[in-house]
């Protein structure tokens, strides 16, 4: 049985955005991968994507604020952890699907990804560096725009 | 085991993340194309932030907080090796010092990823799943450079031939090496490491012709071996080889190292005069304002 408490941490989690891809919940990205509830204490454990990600310090102190409100009373601690390391495969299709909308195509383990504005299959990769250390830089032959791409990340 | 000799051993991979990834960012701004220069800038944060990783290790083991062990030690402290502490000079270099540097990573990150030190062991598993971008970049512009057009393929077998004796001392051996391999924390020699690379870098020229950055009396220009339609070329006559790069042999049709380094001491703290200005300026703001935050 999922208590109350439980319902309002994850959802709680559930609202705590990538500061670099707003429309993306740390839910929707697989960042979080415990929490843990005790009557004194929440302890929520996630994984860093990208580990020179500059973001990553600025997640951990939102969630624990998040989660503080969410479980007044309760001492709360956030922390990253390396193991098991985070993968692309973590991205839920709630998050594949914002990522388009903010014009980035979802991580794919294809040369051909398709863009994100006119759904073409007819895309190159310009550079596997992006604006950030998670995306790459892509650019479709039919609508004639650049668009980026989330660098897929796994053991592959 | 003490945990000395994994302070060590953590603090000569992060340091030479650290070095690597300063070096690299100098690059920010300077690179003639601007995807290029989102890639310089994009793998020194990568190398910094992996450094980061490693120094959150670290300061389990020592206590100090990963500043300062990133920023607050004497340059003698430092255990990079001296390759990652040369200044960039031109393309040619930086690529050669990026290709030969992240192939002898790939070699070292695989070991680790066996070692008995667990928390090392995951922090390896993530590194690798970033550092393949890495070795990728590096690849593809070997390959560019190499192929030519002549000055490019001249000035990249300089690079090659200058930093090559240099980048074998990444695996010179640790001060505690043989307590690492006992307990398993390193579960490969330096020697071991460093013979499995050579394989690596030496098919690689090979492939590109480039062989000739490792021999004696290799100085006439490149230009005169590129390859021909017709597959003829006096490089590929087996003539016996003088290699120039010292500590190097050739036995058996294999590179094989034989005991000396170029370049060496840096795992011992021992630096160029190369160090004293970069650890200058990437320790001024923290020298001058001591416990300064974002």
């Amino acid at each position: 049985m999922v208590s109350e408490i439980e319902t309002s941490v994850s959802e709680a989690l559930a609202r705590v955005k990538d500061p670099e891809i707003p429309v993306c919940t740390i839910t929707d990205l697989g960042l979080v991968e415990r929490v843990q509830i005790s009557d004194e204490a929440v302890e929520v454990t996630l994984l860093p994507t990208f580990v020179g990600c500059p973001a990553l310090e600025e997640i951990r102190v939102d969630a624990e604020r998040a989660v503080r409100e969410a479980a007044p009373g309760r001492e709360v601690r956030v922390r990253f952890t390396f193991s098991p390391p985070w993968t692309t495969d973590r991205i839920n299709e709630a998050g594949r699907e914002a990522l388009k909308t903010f014009g980035i195509a979802p991580p794919l383990l294809q040369i051909a990804v398709p863009c994100p504005i006119c759904g073409s299959l007819d895309t190159t990769l310009d550079s596997s560096f992006g604006p950030t250390p998670c995306r790459s830089i892509r650019y479709c032959n039919a609508c004639r725009n650049p668009f980026e791409g989330f660098k897929p990340k796994g053991e592959f | 085991m003490s945990a000395d000799s994994r302070l060590r051993l953590l603090l000569a991979l992060a340091d030479d993340e650290l070095v690597m990834g300063h070096r690299l960012s100098e690059w920010t701004g300077w690179v003639p194309y601007v995807e290029e220069d989102l890639a310089m800038s994009s793998i020194a944060q990568d190398e910094i932030g992996h450094a980061r990783a490693l120094y959150e290790i670290a300061s389990q083991l020592d206590g100090r907080d990963i500043d300062a062990l990133a920023l607050g030690r004497p340059t003698q402290d430092y255990c990079h090796a001296v390759i990652c502490e040369r200044p960039n000079r031109d393309y040619a270099y930086t690529v050669a010092r990026h290709y030969l540097y992240d192939t002898a990573d790939a070699v070292r990150l695989e070991a680790l990823s066996a070692s008995t030190f667990k928390e090392l062991a995951e922090v390896v598993r993530v590194l690798r799943t970033e550092e393949r971008y890495h070795l990728e970049h590096a690849r593809v512009w070997f390959r560019r450079l190499a192929a030519g057009p002549v000055e490019a393929r001249q000035r990249f077998s300089d690079a090659l031939a200058d930093a090559l004796p240099e980048a074998m001392a990444i695996f010179e051996p640790l001060p505690d090496e043989e307590a690492l391999l006992a307990d398993g924390a390193l579960p490969r020699s330096g020697d071991a490491m460093l013979a499995a690379w050579l394989d690596v870098v030496g098919k690689d020229l090979e492939d590109a012709g480039l062989e000739r950055v490792l021999e004696a009396g290799a100085d006439a220009p490149v230009g005169e071996v590129l390859p021909t339609s017709s597959g003829a070329s006096e490089m590929t006559e087996d003539a016996p080889r003088t290699l120039r790069v010292p500590g190097l042999e050739r036995r058996d049709g294999r590179w094989v190292h034989a005991g000396r380094f170029s370049g060496d001491g840096g795992r011992r703290g021992r630096h160029s005069e190369d160090f004293l200005p970069l650890w200058e300026e990437m320790t001024a703001l923290y020298r001058a304002h001591p416990g300064a935050r974002w």
